[in-house]
């Protein structure tokens, strides 16, 4: 997943590189677009979401670790560092991963099927997932990993001509890069593009609700409805991200969530009908939730796969605490990756892991009964 | 309640044990490992200029003189011999987070490096290193990779595949430590952190993890503990050394001009719990003369300490502490 500069150039193609690379975009740097960062010389900007405290320290205000830190030290991001009572983002505009996936990926089931979103990432994340399956660069900082500098404007011009008509901020965690997130999406806007966001919704509602009005749509981990899983295999807490949910499910944003259930940890019949019950109460029965099957990785490699009569059990829970569309994700050929009309039970979109084989909607409803399939269609 | 003993009445506390025998010099052949030391920090005065170059004699003297205090050997020789054999590979981990006002002097690191040199270690096999080279440059050490004396670069970014638990903890060691290096040596300075409490000998080892920013809530604990007590830190960790010519009461991490005053003192252990408390105890003692509140009141002792002696790596206990004063 990690960019090399052969792939990077492949990505960019000939043209949209040069096209920016004649000047320096953003805030000042010395760094040009498609520039290979390794190591330390990496483009600092001010945070925008933190306050100044005493004897140049400064508390973060992104994110609900709210980290106290001290001046020469970072957050718990590891990408954020306070320089002599300023603080700094240390990732704007330093994509470590960039790739053009169908956007059935991230997974958004309900947002323009079979388009590619151009999805970035830069180093870090602000919590630290025992089951991570990036952990190579979301548990890294931005020195520790190979990045390019692409700034949105580069960003957006690489999106164009790879095809894509979404971007992706995702893989690792884009509260972390929150700044860029921001800047991208109004390239993408101004370009005719949807910003898309893949997050685990740790983040403080100031922020959330500025970049917000910028996106077409969020895809939200809920890593489980129990503060002790969060407590215990994330260091964070669950209440934060529940609030999260609410204020994009508030806003003119589409919003879609994803379970990883975890054999033994988050998959019991109780935690996934309390989970189910609360999105349809707070969220509505219209938001589709996704159940994925965990694989073996970084810090949690003594659990097996998920089951698949597992997820159908979620999947079955879910539909009858009513929901309208629960998918299950990780498990190719299942009839849980199909959308399937809630009115008359016909499958409206037909897929294969993140191929679209058959997509039937007709002016975003139901060819047979007509009835509304809420997302963003086109 | 520390206990203070003088290097002669520590002598006489130890003489029975590992260290007889080779007293009179005639027998360098000492077996690779800890002799002695539980609990025990050898304190070694510097006297004269605190901020600019030492005296290149003074340092000797000091640097010989805490090992001395911290093995209970006779000679630096024998002290070193003590800990190292000549074929180990040893790393010295440098804390140079503070830059050049608040790192590890290199005119003491020289002055270790020699005895270890004259001891038996094989200088090329000397390795100096931190997070960066940078950081290295930063505190006025000259990066050197190649060539038949000690080395000094930093890991950047070389670390292990894959994370190992320890505790709390599931990071990628550096490399250097984790297949280079057969025997360590912590060398960081005496100052206060802003969320552990102090920064001194077990803190130092958070440079050596790929993720030490994830392990910085409740004030570090248990997090460093949990560092140190795995097998690469552990089992390789010899020597622990303090450069407490100043040092920094407040406003740590970072150098920060407020907080800095002169000890005078260079310190050696092969207790890194020890040399923690110690730490602890010279930084209150600071802050009370100030008129400041202790680690303690200030809600951010450091907890750590105690949680490493819990593994057992060493006195967390400040009645059991044994400070050899030469």
């Amino acid at each position: 997943m990690s960019l090399d500069r052969r792939r990077f150039a492949a990505l960019l193609a000939a043209g949209a590189a040069s096209a920016v690379s004649l000047r320096e975009v953003g805030a000042a740097t010395k760094h040009r677009v498609g520039e290979i960062i390794e190591g330390e010389d990496l483009p600092a900007r001010e945070a925008s979401w933190y306050r100044k405290l005493e004897e140049d320290r400064v508390e973060c205000e992104l994110c609900p670790q709210a980290c106290t830190v001290a001046d020469a030290e970072r957050g718990t991001c590891g990408v954020r560092e306070n320089r002599r009572g300023i603080y700094y983002t240390l990732v704007h505009s330093l994509a470590c991963s960039v790739h053009a996936d169908p956007v059935e990926k991230k997974p958004l089931f309900h947002v323009m099927p079979g388009e590619l979103a151009l999805s970035y990432a830069t180093a870090g994340c602000n919590v630290e997932c025992k089951f991570c399956q990036n952990w190579e660069i979301s548990q890294f900082r931005p020195e520790q990993v190979r990045s390019v500098y692409l700034p949105p404007e580069a960003l957006v011009e690489a999106a164009k001509k790879s095809g894509a008509r979404l971007t992706a901020a995702t893989y690792s965690e884009p509260v972390v890069f929150w700044e860029y997130v921001r800047d991208a999406a109004r390239a993408a806007r101004k370009a005719g593009l949807a910003p898309t966001v893949v997050s685990n919704g740790y983040i403080q509602a100031k922020p959330l609700k500025e970049v917000l009005p910028l996106l077409r749509a969020v895809k939200i981990d809920l890593k489980s409805f129990r503060e002790t899983f969060y407590r215990d295999q994330l260091r964070a807490k669950l209440k934060p991200v529940l609030e999260s949910l609410e204020i994009i499910r508030k806003a003119e944003v589409w919003l879609e969530i994803v379970v990883l259930l975890i054999p033994t940890l988050n998959d019991s019949e109780g935690e996934v009908r309390d989970l189910a019950r609360w999105v349809k109460t707070n969220l509505g029965a219209d938001v589709p939730v996704h159940f994925t099957r965990f694989h073996p990785t970084y810090r949690l490699t003594n659990l097996p796969p998920t089951p698949v009569p597992t997820l159908e059990r979620a999947w079955n829970i879910a539909r009858a605490q009513g929901l309208n569309y629960v998918y299950l994700g990780n498990v190719p050929s299942h009839p849980g990756e199909n959308t399937v009309c809630p009115g008359c039970g016909e499958v409206i979109i037909r897929r294969l892991g993140y191929r679209i084989l058959e997509n039937r909607l007709v002016e975003g409803a139901c060819p047979d009964c007509k009835r509304e399939i809420p997302g963003v269609w086109r | 309640m520390t206990r203070k003993l003088s290097r002669r009445e520590f002598g006489a506390l130890v003489g029975g044990v590992a260290v007889v025998g080779i007293a009179d010099g005639s027998d360098t052949t000492v077996p690779s490992g800890v002799v002695t030391g539980r609990g025990v920090v050898g304190v070694a005065r510097i006297e004269g200029e605190t901020t600019g170059r030492l005296d290149e004699a003074a340092v000797e003297a000091a640097m010989s003189a805490a090992l001395k205090a911290a093995t209970g050997a006779d000679n630096e020789v024998l002290a070193v011999r003590s800990l190292f054999s000549s074929t180990d590979v040893v790393g010295i981990k440098l804390n140079c987070l503070g830059g050049k006002r608040l790192s590890p002097r290199p005119e003491l690191v020289n002055a270790l490096v020699d005895h270890l040199i004259a001891g038996g270690v094989v200088p090329r096999n000397i390795i100096l290193f931190e997070r960066s080279s940078r950081e290295l440059e930063r505190a006025g050490f000259e990066i050197s990779r190649s060539g038949d004396g000690p080395r000094c670069f930093g890991t950047d970014n070389d670390y292990d595949r894959q994370p190992s638990i320890s505790g709390s903890i599931g990071s990628c060691f550096a490399r250097l430590v984790s297949e280079r290096c057969s025997a360590l040596i912590g060398f960081g300075v005496v100052k206060d952190h802003d969320l552990a409490g102090v920064s001194a000998s077990l803190k130092n080892w958070y440079g050596v993890i790929h993720n030490p920013n994830k392990y910085h809530d409740n004030q570090c604990d248990p997090y460093v503990a949990d560092v140190v007590r795995h097998p690469l830190i552990r089992d390789k960790l010899k020597l622990t050394v303090l450069d407490g010519v100043t040092a920094q009461c407040h406003g740590g991490p970072a150098y920060r001009a407020s907080g800095i005053f002169p000890l005078g003192r260079l310190v050696a252990s092969t207790d890194p719990v020890a040399a923690d408390l110690w730490a602890w105890r010279v930084i209150d003692e600071e802050r009370t003369r100030r008129g400041m509140p202790t680690l303690e009141a200030a809600g951010r002792q450091p907890r750590f300490i105690s949680t490493a002696a819990s593994h057992g790596l060493g006195v967390g206990d400040p009645s059991q502490l044994i400070e050899v004063e030469v």
